[in-house]
């Protein structure tokens, strides 16, 4: 016969199991053979009719995986939830802690800030790719090897609660905490790693270092508390009148002392003040002062109002 | 007006089942690939040649059909057969098939009154 269908033929076995692949061989041939003289007793010339049969029977991987009943489908749907729930799982927080911790290392080893962050983010991507790629695999050879998982069935129990059931949502929650680890982490940090660079060696820290002796250690620890009520809230679900004054009680000690030292001059650094003349010119200090007393006092308010409104509409 | 494309997922997907029913009724007489082919569609079942070829095989696989080559004539050819255990089979599903269309035919009646 023509190269035209034994290369056809090749191209369909690669792919086609040894063991059957002569029989399927011999088989196929026949069928294209018979299919072409169909064509041609019909009077069409042999070499168009041959082209238009191997096009009938189209992409020769397609017809070698009907043959061997091999899949053509990276993931299918038996699989697809399975990978994408615990995708989406694993990427929700192992690259932004892995990005967390590498960068804090990072600036702790003597990096700048910059370099830091950098590294931080590129930890986190490479991460990212990272578990995408293995997950991925993982699927794909489960489903060509078709080992079933025992994955427990869906059961109505599994339904996510309503809005009307929890008003405190995992992600509201999740992203506070998170918003807090990071203003716990600055507060150290800004010490040793700040963005300004001093007259010597090392960096100029924003806040006045004085207030280690107690005001700062003071503030982690309200912030640490902070955490703790967040937990306390996902965990009733809702906003209870303790909650509301737990949280009052805490933002107050929070930033009554914030506005306390800033008024009083002692919150930010001595020497990063006279390092910005613009700060020692005239009023200008006291105008950040007031616009840090002002926004404080804004942000409590708008925290406390927002806790007795959501309270008092869960009450209905 | 639905569109073409739908139609023809619609129509592909209510013919998709009856190929295997319509090979082992056509393969009660003895038949290689493309000669069932050619029967099958000269009685309103069109197949494709990359779907009947690897269906033949499975079924083969699943002891539905026998094969038998046949090397007399002028290229040898694997003649198919239904088997008892594809009769039994066969018979089941075109039960089957029955039920639905008695089904269809008292929802079709039951929704005109």
């Amino acid at each position: 016969m023509t190269s035209l269908t034994d290369r056809y033929l090749a191209a369909t076995l690669r792919s086609v199991p040894v063991a059957r692949r002569e029989e399927i061989a011999t088989e196929l041939r026949a069928s294209i053979e018979d299919m072409v003289e169909g064509r041609t007793t019909g009077g069409q010339d042999g070499t168009a009719a041959e082209r238009e049969v191997l096009t009938e029977l189209g992409d020769p991987a397609r017809l070698a995986a009907r043959y061997s009943d091999r899949r053509l489908q990276l993931i299918g749907p038996t699989y697809y939830l399975a990978w994408e729930r615990l995708l989406k799982l694993l990427l929700s927080f192992v690259p932004a802690t892995a990005g967390v911790i590498v960068g804090l290392l990072a600036a702790t080893d003597g990096e700048n800030a910059g370099g830091a962050v950098g590294e931080g983010i590129a930890t986190a991507l490479t991460v990212a790719l990272q578990i995408a790629f293995w997950v991925t695999l993982v699927f794909a050879v489960l489903e060509r090897t078709r080992t079933p998982l025992h994955l427990p069935d869906w059961s109505v129990d599994q339904l996510p609660e309503g809005p009307g059931d929890r008003q405190i949502t995992l992600t509201d929650t999740a992203a506070s905490i998170g918003f807090l680890a990071i203003f716990i982490a600055y507060l150290p940090m800004q010490h040793f790693r700040s963005f300004v660079p001093a007259d010597g060696d090392g960096n100029l820290p924003i806040l006045d270092p004085a207030l280690w002796s107690f005001w700062l250690p003071f503030l982690i620890a309200v912030l640490v508390a902070t955490v703790g009520l967040e937990i306390a809230k996902y965990r009733a679900g809702r906003w209870t009148w303790p909650l509301v004054g737990a949280n009052a009680v805490l933002d107050l000690a929070f930033a009554v002392p914030v506005v306390w030292l800033m008024s009083t001059d002692r919150l930010l650094n001595p020497d990063l003040v006279a390092r910005f003349e613009w700060l020692g010119e005239g009023e200008n200090l006291n105008t950040v002062a007031t616009i840090v007393v002002a926004g404080s006092a804004l942000i409590v308010l708008w925290d406390v109002v927002e806790s007795v409104v959501k309270t008092l509409r869960d009450r209905r | 007006m639905v569109s073409d494309e739908i139609l023809r997922t619609h129509l592909q997907e209510l013919r998709r089942g009856t190929v295997v029913v319509a090979s082992l009724v056509a393969l009660r007489r003895p038949d290689y690939g493309y000669a069932l082919l050619q029967r099958l569609s000269d009685h309103g079942f069109p197949v494709d040649a990359n779907t009947l070829y690897p269906l033949l095989r499975r079924l083969e696989e699943q002891g539905l059909v026998t094969s038998e080559w046949n090397t007399e004539e002028r290229r040898p050819r694997k003649f198919y057969q239904t088997s008892e255990e594809g009769e039994s089979v066969l018979g089941r599903l075109l039960a089957d098939l029955a039920a639905v269309q008695t089904s269809l035919t008292g929802l079709i009646e039951g929704a005109d009154r």
